[in-house]
């Protein structure tokens, strides 16, 4: 019966821990007590993601005309799925799209946003595959003592 | 809303001019270096701080030397086939 609830919620947890690796870069990491690698990866991931954003414009998450560059950038962060949203519902007063983005800034920006999520995927697996390891239970420990 | 904060947001909603030049390849090294940081973070079993740049140095240093030899490759296979 302990053994049955015991594997219950280890699946539980790996499914938080990946949840919560997808919601914020780094978080599943920071469940597991891994808190240095948690930061390292959320910083790299949030830069890497937000300059794509400043090079191609909140224009280069594009749900309707790049499926498959969307379908990588989403896995960053669901607050992606807002932002695709926002694009996609503000127009000009002239009924044209509000946000564009077009050239070589476009493709670095697709680029970078796209990288930063398959980096945030991952880092989902790590988190995951620590979890189901029970690394979070020895190595976060001794991080803990420390 | 501040108008610093108004400006920051604003830098978001247009896209920054990049020519299509050969030095717009430069823009890959910043994303080999996040590549490497995050590959590194999750690969070492624990974090030495030391280590860690040492790895992440050697890593995009070896992915930066092989894009240009790939870069030079395909620059001589081009001008091959022109000439």
């Amino acid at each position: 019966m302990t053994t049955t609830k015991s594997k219950v919620d280890h699946g539980l947890l790996l499914i938080v821990v990946g949840l919560a690796a997808w919601a914020v870069p780094g978080g599943g990491h920071f469940i597991i007590k891994e808190r240095k690698r948690g930061i390292i990866i959320f910083v790299t991931v949030a830069l890497t993601f937000l300059a794509g954003l400043y090079i191609g414009s909140i224009a280069v998450v594009d749900r309707v005309g790049a499926k498959p560059w969307y379908a990588a950038q989403i896995m960053t962060s669901p607050v992606v799925g807002l932002i695709a949203n926002k694009v996609e519902m503000s127009v000009a007063e002239d009924n044209k799209p509000k946000y564009v983005s077009y050239g070589k800034s476009h493709d670095v920006g697709q680029i970078y946003t796209s990288v930063a999520g398959m980096l945030n995927l991952l880092c989902i697996i790590s988190a995951v595959y620590m979890t189901w390891c029970g690394r979070g239970e020895m190595i976060g420990a001794e991080e803990d003592d420390t | 809303m501040t108008p610093d904060m108004c400006a920051i947001l604003g830098a978001f909603t247009c896209p920054i001019d990049i020519p299509t030049n050969p030095a717009s390849m430069l823009w890959m090294f910043p994303l080999l270096l996040s590549i490497s940081i995050v590959y590194k973070a999750t690969k070492m079993r624990v974090l030495f701080a030391r280590k860690f740049a040492k790895e992440v140095a050697i890593l995009f240093g070896t992915i930066s030397a092989f894009m240009v030899f790939l870069g030079v490759v395909l620059i001589l296979m081009v001008k091959l086939l022109i000439e």
